[in-house]
């Protein structure tokens, strides 16, 4: 099976995610919406053949899972335990949030999102920032390695013992490149044609499956239960 | 000649901010359909041409600008970038910063996409692009996995899709390769035959020989010379050297291996019993592809296939500049990675008088000077920069270093305010002050002009006379020539050959 879904739908759960993540689950119902809600990006990962993100992802959270039921509730004392209930809390309440973008993000083409974009009737301006900073996302992965590689041979990856230098050994040259590189990026895109009065156009043609209304469906039914139990019963 | 396309009359520029005028009273017309090389010294004044024809400048690039550019009959400091996009298509010199999307196919139409074709049409040219490049099975990648030459073709492709009559080449050859380059000079012919109107930037000039029909070179933003495409390819030998000019003819030197009274193991014209007191390099293996399995560290061994790199043991000459060459993508950069230690899975060792460096003790007895310096200059002077890099700060030091390399009235400045070639030094210098012995140059001079290329080459001359054994990535042959005395040829992660320099 090709999970080829339209941008709208990946665009249209992350909001719904990024909505039930700030909702805290109370009963077992609620709790059990949202590992679901968790699992779909999960499975959609794994179906896009992001393997090891997938795995890696599954792992802290059922990890961050276990630990909360395990000790939340219990009468815990000590700075460890409570330290490890706040962290594991934090990574179960905003990690469905994390993996919901970053599938986006890994298997959405630029071309696919312009076109959802226009689709949607969203101003070429905003459409375009939206594009530059997930073409940014590689450009600042390589980036960033390439310094971490300079830091390692100087012997400063830890800032000579200070966080504050270690932060700013890797930001400002980071920062340097990334104004570098969107200046002539920009440069490039505007002398073809960037920015024009004509509509563009798009080659990419979308249309909503089986699967997308299936998971806009599963969503929105989500959302309604979480709304629903919440603030209406 | 025809109809002039591109007329620059009388214009003077300055960028906004700076004090000297880069172009003074420059004219240049140019004819439809002619090839023009535009050549000279960096900050010649070659890319503010280009600025000026694409309309980068005033548009983009902000500055004075005295005189009129007209291109096609259009005033372009009157016409809007966008309307100029159907009809000038820019080639630029950083493969990083040229693309828009992540992938291929994206790239290809986005120009198309952006004047608003008809989607059925913007199709029908891709395929055209891509047939006629034969580029098909570029398509459908991640441009970020692509080589430097794979990565200038999509460029090439993505300009052709809007059927510009007016291509401008910026340097475009700064991280190629020589068959990167062949390369390139099949797609100038082409659009020529298209009867394009073609305008180069370029300081390495052997594949354009014979392509051109007319040269001119550039000094402090004016018109110094003017040769066609014929006299400029007889020119001889004195006269492009005065110039200091890169030269017309090169040789091939990745296919100068060993053929004749090959003895040695592997495939090297150096044995290591030619060296007596030199850098033995033991069982340096390495992949990117093997995966480790959960908590097992990667190993490698000889017998592993696909390995991107595989030298078992190689001995290098101490005090030596040592050139290292080969195909885009065929393991260089691998090979100096693993070599400093950055790619802890590689368990090579290095053995110098005697004593062995294993895993991080390489970083301390190796130092890479990065392609892009700008990723390893991290505080706020030079100075402090060389002092980061010292056990023990010693300021005397530290001015002495810096005043061998030239650049001790720059010890307050900001290193990011530095031009390239200074940050370059500056570079050299935090490596000189770790006192590592062995040093590793990723390409140091792509992009460079004749003169700086001949500074950085007297520099690494330098460097290995000092006690230190240089090893150089480079694609760069006139830069072998001036200043490497041993040449290691690699070839897919292999030592392809191995032989001293005359």
């Amino acid at each position: 099976m090709k999970a080829g879904l339209d941008p709208r739908t990946k665009l249209y759960m992350i909001l719904i995610v990024s909505a039930i993540v700030m909702m805290s689950a109370t009963t077992p119902l609620l709790w059990t919406v949202r590992i679901i809600m968790t699992m779909i990006p999960l499975i959609l990962l794994v179906i896009e053949k992001r393997y090891s993100s997938a795995a890696c992802f599954t792992i802290l959270y059922a990890l961050a899972l276990v630990l909360t039921f395990r000790f939340m509730s219990e009468q815990n004392s000590g700075i460890l335990q409570s330290l490890l209930t706040g962290y594991s809390g934090i990574v179960v309440q905003f990690l469905p949030a994390l993996i919901t973008a970053w599938y986006v993000v890994r298997t959405t083409k630029i071309g696919e999102f312009m076109s959802a974009m226009q689709k949607m009737y969203m101003p070429d301006g905003i459409a375009i920032s939206l594009a530059v900073v997930m073409r940014f996302f590689p450009t600042i992965k390589e980036e960033y390695s390439s310094i971490n590689d300079a830091m390692r041979m100087r012997g400063i990856s830890f800032g000579g013992g200070k966080v504050s230098k270690m932060v700013e050994y890797r930001m400002i040259p980071l920062l340097f490149s990334c104004v570098n590189i969107g200046d002539e990026l920009s440069a490039a895109a505007i002398t073809r044609g960037l920015g024009g009065e004509n509509k563009r156009s798009s080659v990419v043609r979308l249309k909503l499956g089986i699967c997308d209304w299936l998971l806009i469906t599963i969503f929105t039914g989500a959302l309604a239960i979480f709304i629903s139990f919440k603030y209406i019963l | 000649m025809s109809e002039k396309i591109i007329n620059i009359d009388n214009v003077s520029f300055k960028y906004k901010g700076s004090e000297e005028g880069l172009l003074s009273n420059l004219s240049l017309s140019i004819s439809r359909g002619e090839t023009l090389l535009l050549t000279g010294g960096s900050g010649s004044g070659k890319t503010t041409i280009i600025r000026l024809i694409n309309g980068l400048i005033p548009h983009y690039y902000q500055g004075d600008i005295e005189g009129k550019v007209i291109v096609a009959g259009k005033d372009i400091s009157q016409t809007q970038l966008y309307e100029l996009a159907g009809l000038v298509g820019t080639v630029f010199q950083n493969p990083r910063s040229q693309f828009f999307s992540v992938d291929t196919d994206g790239e290809i139409v986005f120009g198309p996409e952006n004047i608003g074709l008809d989607p059925d049409k913007i199709l029908e040219r891709k395929e055209d692009v891509v047939s006629k490049m034969h580029i098909e099975k570029l398509m459908g990648r991640s441009l970020f996995e692509l080589s430097g030459g794979e990565k200038q073709s999509i460029a090439c492709a993505s300009v052709s899709a809007l059927l510009p009559e007016i291509i401008l080449l910026d340097e475009p050859s700064s991280n190629l390769d020589q068959a990167a380059m062949e390369k390139l000079r099949e797609q100038i012919k082409d659009w020529k035959n298209e009867g394009k109107t073609i305008v180069i930037s370029e300081h390495r000039l052997w594949y354009l020989k014979d392509l051109v029909d007319r040269v001119i070179y550039m000094e402090n933003g004016k018109v110094k010379h003017e040769w066609t495409g014929q006299a400029f390819s007889n020119m001889d030998k004195k006269t492009i050297e005065e110039l200091k000019l890169r030269p017309l003819e090169v040789k091939d030197i990745l296919s100068g291996g060993c053929k004749d009274n090959c003895n040695c193991e592997g495939g090297c014209d150096i044995t290591s019993s030619d060296i007596e007191d030199g850098v033995i390099l033991k069982n340096f293996y390495f992949s990117y592809n093997k995966k480790p399995y959960l908590f097992k560290k990667k190993k490698f061994s000889f017998n592993d296939k696909n390995l991107e790199l595989n030298i078992s043991k190689l001995v290098l000459p101490k005090n030596a500049v040592i050139g290292v060459v080969g195909r885009n993508g065929t393991g260089k950069s691998t090979f100096l990675k693993c070599l400093c230690g950055l790619e802890k899975d590689c368990k090579g060792y290095i053995e110098v008088d005697g004593k062995i460096y294993k895993g991080k003790d390489r970083l301390k007895l190796c130092y890479m000077v990065m392609q892009d310096v700008n990723h390893q200059l991290f505080t706020d002077s030079v100075e402090a920069e060389v002092l980061l890099s010292m056990k023990e700060e010693d300021k005397d030091k530290c001015d002495m270093i810096l005043d061998k390399l030239g650049i001790l009235e720059f010890k307050d400045k900001h290193p990011m305010a530095l031009s390239g070639g200074q940050k370059q030094r500056v570079a050299i210098a935090s490596a000189m002050a770790a006192d590592a012995k062995l040093m590793l140059f990723d390409e140091p001079t792509s992009g460079l002009d004749y003169a700086h290329m001949e500074k950085v080459g007297d520099m690494l001359k330098k460097l290995a006379k000092d006690g230190n054994t240089v090893l150089v990535v480079t694609h760069d042959q006139e830069l072998i020539e001036n200043s490497c005395q041993y040449l290691l040829c690699i070839d897919k992660g292999r030592i392809g050959y191995f032989k001293k320099m005359n």
